[in-house]
């Protein structure tokens, strides 16, 4: 089975990785991301699911609690998520605000992983990437 | 129209802003390397109004992300 390899920039704190995700009408949109594997769930900013189509309108009464990083909402199935070149279909993902300084649109969380065999290799700055139980 | 600048050159160009870049060009691990940039502004909100453009979309800030993940979390309850 096929491993994606995936460059990432070591000179940042935390590994950023670039996705593609499709809307219902087929336009593509490509966001910014973080691999987080303090979250238990793939998370999308609530900011880019309003533009992109995926929900009418994003909370206004959603404010961070201290402590914690993200405040997420609710629940939605993205059509196609492609992560290091692995194209994930009905995808279940959490509605989240994001604070607009974190740069990002996107944390991918335990999900992801719990999916594909994840290998950091850090010196060289790249990520391997497999589906589980796939070759 | 906009013209079509390398990534390094919009950081240069529009430090600390959030992007709206179209017409845009990958690398083979998707990175975007260059693109068209529609919208800009410090704000946020601002880029990701309404309404949409109808067509292939990049979404990038330039400056340095604060995203610390459990960090936060672990000062927050003086584990660091």
């Amino acid at each position: 089975m096929q491993e994606n390899i995936t460059s990432y920039d070591t000179t940042k704190h935390h590994i950023h990785i670039d996705m593609i995700v499709t809307n219902p009408k087929g336009i593509i949109y490509n966001v910014a991301g973080i691999l987080d594997t303090g979250a238990p769930r793939t998370e999308f900013s609530d900011q880019f699911l309003v533009h992109s189509g995926f929900i009418e309108t994003k909370s206004e009464q959603v404010k961070l609690k201290p402590g914690l990083q993200t405040q997420k909402y609710g629940k939605i199935i993205l059509p196609s998520v492609t992560i290091c070149h692995h194209q994930i279909n009905f995808f279940e993902v959490f509605v989240s605000h994001f604070e607009p300084s974190w740069g990002i649109d996107a944390l991918v969380g335990l999900d992801f992983f719990r999916r594909f065999r994840v290998t950091i290799d850090y010196s060289n700055g790249i990520l391997l990437t497999r589906q589980i139980g796939k070759g | 129209m906009e013209k079509k600048i390398t990534w390094n050159d919009m950081k240069t160009k529009f430090p600390d802003e959030w992007l709206l870049i179209t017409d845009f060009d990958l690398d083979q691990s998707g990175h975007l390397v260059a693109g068209v940039v529609e919208r800009h502004s410090r704000k946020k909100d601002d880029v990701y109004q309404l309404p949409a453009l109808n067509k292939p979309t990049a979404f990038r800030y330039t400056g340095e992300s604060t995203f610390s993940g459990l960090r936060d979390h672990a000062r927050e309850h003086n584990i660091l």
